[in-house]
């Protein structure tokens, strides 16, 4: 059962004229569309993306051994600041990438957001999760200089699993007088997730819900420019599964614990960031004959720095290394290593295109379904990437 | 005085008055402002809308100038300590994923004053030769 809202053709077609229209009649900034009378002014703003990307070996994202375009974004977004404490705000989405997202429009995040004291607000909608530094912004092209976040922590391909959920949160920011300030979200709700077809397979899945995410992520801003933070997600995954060959039917409970150690310095045009991370998931199996009981922990890390010339070129590196299983780390298919380097061009306030390469070592970042249900282990080992992207926003 | 010590004196008051600092921006409020100094890192803050309301608990209602304008410049440099492209790039990641709106940009010190002027609770800055217009000026500790 599809349970993310998806928005009829038609409605797509509007959003595009509309997103076109504005982006054609506004491009010196954001259209801020003012109603009657003493209403306050609904805040529009808005980004689509194509990009593409082409390996030396093995297919990553997409196709991407022959070239690949399936790598397009559009986001549109509306916020109402109701009154000085109460504000409204919606975000449509749509994105390919390889064979995820089908241009399908789905909200995104809407929320209500009550602003009571700057160190207590609450949201209830669809929120992103704030997770590690970037987790909530890492659709916005524009805001980073990478075309893709790193992947150990960030992976482009679990944005539906781990950008938003649909609860509550609570959040606020307090100073600490000379030691700086802390800035401070807890949330709990759920994922609706989709069902989709996995090619390749054993298993058929029939049923999938999140009955649970909570977590939080603390920052402490010590002296301008510096952020340390911590970040802890619980979540749990009910699925059930049907055998391919016996027509078994399994139950799975995934419970993981996602934890991730965070630092970021920014000063003038110079970024640097770390961040480490352990993410623990269990497999719970009703019918251990069909589907074993396991129980993986996984460590993702990588140093990134960014930094920007002038005002129309920035570069950037980073070194981003993912482990699945800690406990095993066989190369190729247990490793990943991502060497990046970027540089972005700001053509002018609107528009940017970014070029990126990597040199990858190992294969634990693959998709064996994308890459012809070939073992990881049988994929290429030492491979490149290449990432172009162009972006308008306002 | 010979007119050669004279002449020395006068390169010398020259040249001090030239490395003397003088500040590319002048902190304006509302008249009905009560304060008179503010705290460089609460400025921040509230460009940075971290802080929301004035110790009154009206709201602060930020106003920048545009992002080439040199009081912006300066003043992100020494409040904000990024530069306005970093600061413009702070602001993509809270409008995209739902966490707030930046102050509105204004494309002069005219407009600036006017908004302020309008505005109880605005906060903005404007180049040292702006005509204020009976808005108040506040010293950034």
């Amino acid at each position: 059962m599809t349970r993310q809202r998806g928005i009829t053709t038609s409605t797509r077609l509007l959003l595009a004229g509309l997103a076109a229209a504005v982006l054609a009649q506004r491009p010196a900034s954001a259209a801020e569309l003012s109603l009657v009378g003493q209403l306050p002014s609904l805040d529009v703003h808005g980004f689509i993306s194509q990009g593409f990307l082409l390996t030396s070996a093995n297919d990553y994202l997409a196709e991407s051994s022959r070239g690949s375009f399936e790598f397009s974004e559009v986001g549109l977004n509306f916020t109402l600041p109701a009154t000085d404490r109460l504000t409204l705000g919606v975000q449509i989405f749509s994105r390919k990438l390889g064979p995820l997202g089908d241009y399908r429009a789905t909200f995104d995040w809407y929320y209500l957001d009550y602003h009571w004291k700057d160190w207590l607000g609450v949201r209830a909608g669809r929120v992103k999760l704030p997770f590690g530094l970037y987790n909530d912004v890492s659709d916005i092209d524009a805001a980073r200089t990478a075309v893709l976040l790193p992947p150990s922590i960030y992976p482009a391909q679990n944005r539906d699993f781990l950008l938003a959920q649909t609860g509550v949160e609570a959040y606020g920011y307090t100073r600490l007088g000379r030691a700086g300030a802390l800035d401070y979200r807890v949330y709990a709700g759920t994922i609706f997730l989709d069902l989709k077809p996995q090619p390749g397979s054993p298993f058929a899945v029939v049923d999938l819900k999140v009955p649970y995410v909570v977590g939080g992520r603390v920052q402490w801003l010590p002296i301008d420019g510096l952020r340390l933070g911590g970040s802890l997600q619980f979540l749990r995954l009910d699925t059930d599964l049907l055998a391919s060959s016996t027509s078994g039917r399994v139950a799975l409970r995934i419970p993981a614990t996602l934890w991730v150690a965070s630092a970021e310095y920014t000063v003038h045009d110079l970024v640097l960031a770390a961040e480490y991370s352990r993410w623990l998931v269990k497999n719970e199996s009703d019918n251990p004959s069909l589907f074993p009981q396991s129980s993986t922990t996984s460590e993702r890390a990588y140093v990134l720095a960014t930094y920007r010339l002038n005002p129309w070129l920035q570069a950037g590196t980073y070194y981003s290394r993912l482990v699945p299983d800690v406990d095993r780390r066989t190369f190729p298919a247990d490793i990943q290593h991502d060497f990046a380097f970027t540089l972005r061009f700001d053509i002018n306030r609107y528009w940017l295109i970014k070029a990126e390469g990597h040199y990858m070592r190992g294969t634990a970042g693959l998709s064996s379904s994308l890459n012809g249900n070939r073992p990881l282990r049988a994929l290429t080992p030492d491979w490149a990437l290449f990432a172009l992207k162009t972006t308008a926003y306002f | 005085m010979r007119p050669g010590v004279s002449i020395l004196v006068a390169l010398a008051a020259a040249s001090v008055a030239a490395d003397t600092p003088r500040s590319a921006y002048v902190v304006i409020v509302h008249p009905a402002n009560r304060a008179s100094r503010i705290d460089r890192q609460f400025l921040a803050e509230a460009f940075l809308r971290r802080a929301t309301r004035w110790p009154d608990d009206t709201p602060i209602r930020p106003v920048d100038l545009g992002p080439d304008a040199r009081a912006r410049i300066r003043f992100s440099d020494e409040v904000l300590s990024r530069s306005v492209a970093s600061v413009r790039s702070y602001w993509q990641q809270r409008i995209f994923s739902g966490q707030g709106l930046p102050p509105p940009e204004l494309p002069d010190d005219e407009s600036v004053v006017a908004y302020v002027l309008s505005h109880p609770g605005a906060i903005g800055y404007v180049g040292p030769g702006a005509a204020l217009n009976g808005t108040k000026t506040v010293e950034v500790n």
